[in-house]
């Protein structure tokens, strides 16, 4: 038996399946991509959140309107930290703002007349995204129909995303949506003004903390052009040329390979994943890329100058971090993603989980656990706090919501969702997550949590 | 100088529009989580897709620098289909079996609204007729209200269900806060220690999102504080009701219609008038004097806003926020001689209008009222009126930069700023503080410097 239930499972024993302790013998994935247990306090969220939050919401020069009641909308205005250097899609939260009368009565009147104000407000914007929520969805507004009769009236395209909050399981089919809503309704609807031998995407790269600006770089010096950024400070503009890429690499494969894949499938352009965390793996992204454009000497000559400038300040960290133990749960590829990384700064990751992971994320996992590793998916409040307590890893790499829970139990913690002080990615980025596990984990003010007050 | 202005009449033309850009508000279940996470030993049950109990999370986090569990029924296709019976009774009896809580506070969402599940119906049904856990069935849909009636719903939602006359009194007074922060709850919490005052807070969240950490570092499995339900079944029993914000009252009101226990739905204690208010109805509610703690806090006040005269009187200023929190701060604005220049919220109440009106009436301002609007509209309103400083949460950072003053802030959410949940801007030593953050935001930006040596 490779599967574990902790204590605080013991009411619901069906969360077992989803809880692995890693046998290298036995190799055993966790149950994944179902459904969440009603009442077991996840912190998954929604498909609305997937789509809205995660894919469709970097696009910069996008208006970004949300079709339903108030809340939606509020709670994706400019959380995610997926920077662009413009500002219209973070400052601004559009909505219909859908009242009593609409769920009765429908929303498609007041979704026409909203886009079209959106417009008129906001020229700059080159595009209207309609993002469906749940109550959308249950009355049943006809949302294709009323954003091609406003795309028609304003004449920029009005692209429909029908991600209601309640379609699958978790903020996975959201990502599908938007890849899929974003493949057949805009990729391929214009020709690159020119194209070169070298021309490449770099897909499911959101530009978190300024991501982006760090590894776009250092495939341009290469001599790659990058044709666009799926879809991290992209501009609507940059998505209907992806087909004619030469080449797409994928960086998150949990939301984005999708579209790497269809685009693969109708134009033929192939695709590679890619890890553009830590020294190595981005290195190795960087040969991969080379090998296929046949710019290996540039690409070495890029790798040489940027490890001249920063593998000492890795060696510098190392030598503060090495022999610590770390918990790592994202959304799921970061999750994988930063085990290899961890073991440059001489961590080893001893629990990983992932809020919507499929088999593909997990296996990636376990290719690179040790024995003994624990995993979970889909992992709720109580078990996260219980594997804290018990395994007392050294920091815990995790998202907001478990930020605060994880200080209380004074252990040292990173953001991992919008970062701490990034750019996490490439080398330069990966120097400032290293400073950042340093300044958690070597803080003095952990120091007061075992100092008890005791009258003299 | 600025107070010159107020003489020209004023034309802003609001053209009606459909969108909403840059709303100030968030819905239902947000506030109701708040109401119930002030509430000992209760669970909030978001009874919805996951993302309805995530987001608020994500908000309460960022604001109070806390966690919040939350549950979720974790809506699917097959309850657009099917309703979400299936799914709300599963969530009661895995919540029930793992944290036991006395209380499990139920929001409901879009969804389940529109799917019409019976909410009553199937929580009954989901516990059995002993359990001594209850069960707390508020209405919170979100294309209805803001997050301010989402807080309301739920408070009269636990007050409906628990409160219990037992024909003695307790000589207490309720204290309904609605949405404001750990450290405006204990200035009024200290207000009536000093006036010897017995009370319950419907609710508190004094304790339970602004928890410490204890040596060890441990963490109870829910958090220590909040009110206790056997208060809230004795608020039927109490000398009155006092609600802080009347936008979050109606629990007062119930209790009047219900047990006849004395509703009091005044201003927010801000400033000098309304907090006069406050204590004389805490005294004329409980028979209390009026120590001379009070008085000499009052005092202070006082001499504060006495002390920065000079540095405020006439300063433009334009506030956005939760109804009566807005409205009291118009007041306490006119008070030290600044110009209120807007008034705005998102969250309509019958209240707010009247209130800037007897502002405007009583100082000879010319405040411009905003209501059920954005922040869209708030920033056009800004551009014609002026404004030398913002007072509001942190949405409000934009409209500062593109108007280059500086920005207050208040109210909820704060997340770009540290701290702002630990300090009161309620009662006279509250105000005292909003006065210096106003007065220090408007000397550190671009105020000659040489004008600051006395």
């Amino acid at each position: 038996m490779t599967t574990i239930l902790p204590e605080c499972d013991i009411p619901i024993p069906q969360r077992q399946p989803h809880i692995i302790c890693h046998d290298p013998e036995n190799i055993l994935l966790p149950m994944c991509n179902v459904q969440t247990v009603p009442g077991d306090m996840t912190e998954r969220g929604c498909t609305f959140a997937g789509c809205r939050g995660v894919v469709g919401g970097p696009v910069k020069d996008a208006i970004q309107l949300v079709h339903g009641p108030i809340g939606c909308a509020y709670y994706t205005w400019g959380t995610r930290r997926n920077l662009s250097d413009t500002k219209l899609h973070r400052k601004y939260c559009f909505s219909t703002d859908l009242t009593e009368e609409s769920v009765i009565y429908g929303g498609a009147k007041k979704l026409l007349n909203s886009i079209i104000e959106s417009h008129e407000l906001f020229p700059e914007g080159k595009a209207v995204f309609v993002y469906s929520t749940c109550v959308v969805g249950l009355i049943g507004d006809d949302t294709e129909a009323i954003c091609k009769q406003a795309q028609e009236k304003i004449g920029i395209p009005v692209i429909p995303f029908h991600c209601e909050g309640f379609r699958g399981v978790s903020q996975s089919l959201g990502h599908h949506i938007a890849n899929r809503t974003l493949f057949e309704k805009v990729v391929g609807t214009e020709e690159p003004q020119e194209t070169t031998p070298y021309d490449m995407c770099i897909v499911g790269e959101f530009n978190i903390d300024g991501d982006a600006w760090i590894v776009k770089p250092l495939f341009e010096r290469m001599g790659v052009r990058v044709l666009s950024v799926f879809t991290g400070n992209a501009s609507y503009s940059d998505i209907p040329p992806m087909h004619r890429a030469k080449l797409n690499i994928v960086q998150c494969q949990r939301s984005s390979t999708y579209i790497a894949k269809m685009i693969q499938d109708k134009y033929g352009v192939p695709y590679i994943n890619v890890s553009l965390f830590g020294m190595k793996q981005t290195a190795e992204a960087l040969r991969d890329v080379g090998k296929f454009f046949r710019l290996e000497e540039n690409a070495e000559k890029v790798i040489a100058e940027e490890l001249a400038l920063y593998q000492s300040g890795i060696y510098h960290y190392r030598k503060k971090l090495e022999g610590k133990k770390c918990f790592i749960y994202q959304g799921a590829p970061r999750a994988w993603h930063w085990m290899g990384p961890m073991r440059e700064l001489g961590i080893e990751t001893i629990l990983t989980a992932t809020t919507f992971g499929h088999k593909d994320d997990y296996e990636k996992i376990m290719e690179k656990a040790n024995p003994g590793h624990i995993c979970i998916d889909n992992p709720n409040a109580l078990e996260i706090e219980e594997y804290l307590v018990k395994l007392k890893p050294d920091f815990f790499i995790g998202g907001l919501k478990e930020k605060y829970l994880t200080y209380k139990l004074g252990i040292p913690f990173i953001n991992g969702h919008s970062y701490e002080e990034g750019p996490y990615a490439g080398f330069e980025g990966f120097v400032n997550f290293a400073k950042d596990i340093d300044v958690a984990v070597n803080s003095p003010v952990w120091k007061f949590i075992n100092q008890p007050l005791e009258a003299k | 100088m600025a107070l010159m202005n107020k003489s020209l009449p004023v034309k802003t033309v609001r053209k009606p529009r459909n969108v909403t850009i840059n709303p100030p508000k968030m819905c239902q279940p947000m506030g109701a989580i708040l109401a119930y996470m002030g509430v000992h030993g209760c669970v909030p049950l978001v009874h919805g897709s996951q993302g309805c109990s995530t987001y608020p999370r994500y908000n309460i986090a960022r604001h109070f620098r806390e966690s919040a569990e939350v549950a979720v029924s974790s809506l699917a296709e097959d309850a657009a289909v099917y309703g979400g019976a299936k799914n709300l009774t599963e969530a009661i009896k895995n919540v029930k079996s793992r944290l036991n809580p006395a209380l499990i506070g139920i929001c409901t969402t879009c969804m389940s609204e529109t799917i019409g599940d019976d909410v009553r119906l199937i929580s009954k049904k989901a516990i059995a007729p002993d359990d001594t856990m209850r069960i707390i069935p508020a209405s919170t849909p979100s294309y209805v209200g803001t997050h301010l009636t989402g807080y309301d719903n739920a408070m009269r939602a636990l007050v409906e269900t628990l409160a219990v006359k037992k024909g003695e009194p307790n000589n207490k007074i309720n204290i309904i806060t609605g949405i404001i922060n750990p450290g405006d709850i204990r200035e009024i919490k200290n207000m009536l220690r000093v006036m010897n005052v017995n009370n319950i807070f419907l609710s508190d969240i004094s304790e339970t999102l602004d928890t410490p950490i204890m040596p060890g570092g441990h963490k109870p499995l829910l958090p220590d504080g909040g009110t206790e339900p056997f208060d809230i079944i004795d608020s039927a029993n109490s000398l009155g009701t006092i609600a802080i914000c009347r936008a979050a009252g109606s629990a007062a009101t119930y209790l009047q219609n219900k047990f006849k226990v004395p509703a009091v739905l005044a201003p927010a204690p801000i400033g000098v008038v309304n907090t006069d208010r406050f204590v004389q109805n805490i005294s004329m509610l409980s028979g209390a004097l009026i120590p001379d703690e009070i008085k000499k806090n009052r005092g202070r006040l006082i001499d504060s806003m006495v002390d920065v005269h000079h540095y405020m009187y006439g300063r433009k200023v334009a506030i956005f926020g939760d109804p009566d929190l807005v409205s009291a701060i118009v007041r306490f604005c006119a008070e030290a001689g600044m110009n209120p220049t807007v008034a705005m919220t998102a969250t309509k109440h019958k209240d707010f209008a009247p209130d800037i009106k007897a502002i405007n009436t009583e100082y000879k301002t010319d405040t411009q009222i905003l209501e059920g609007t954005d922040l869209y509209e708030f920033h056009e309103v800004v551009k014609a009126q002026g404004a030398e400083l913002i007072l509001g949460n942190s949405k409000g950072k934009d409209v500062a930069d593109d108007e280059d003053v500086p920005l207050v802030r208040f109210g909820f959410p704060v997340y770009d700023r540290v701290g702002v949940y630990r300090y009161s801007i309620l009662g006279y030593n509250g105000s005292i503080y909003l006065l210096d953050q106003m007065t220090n935001a408007i000397l550190g930006h671009k105020y000659d410097p040489d004008k600051l040596h006395q």
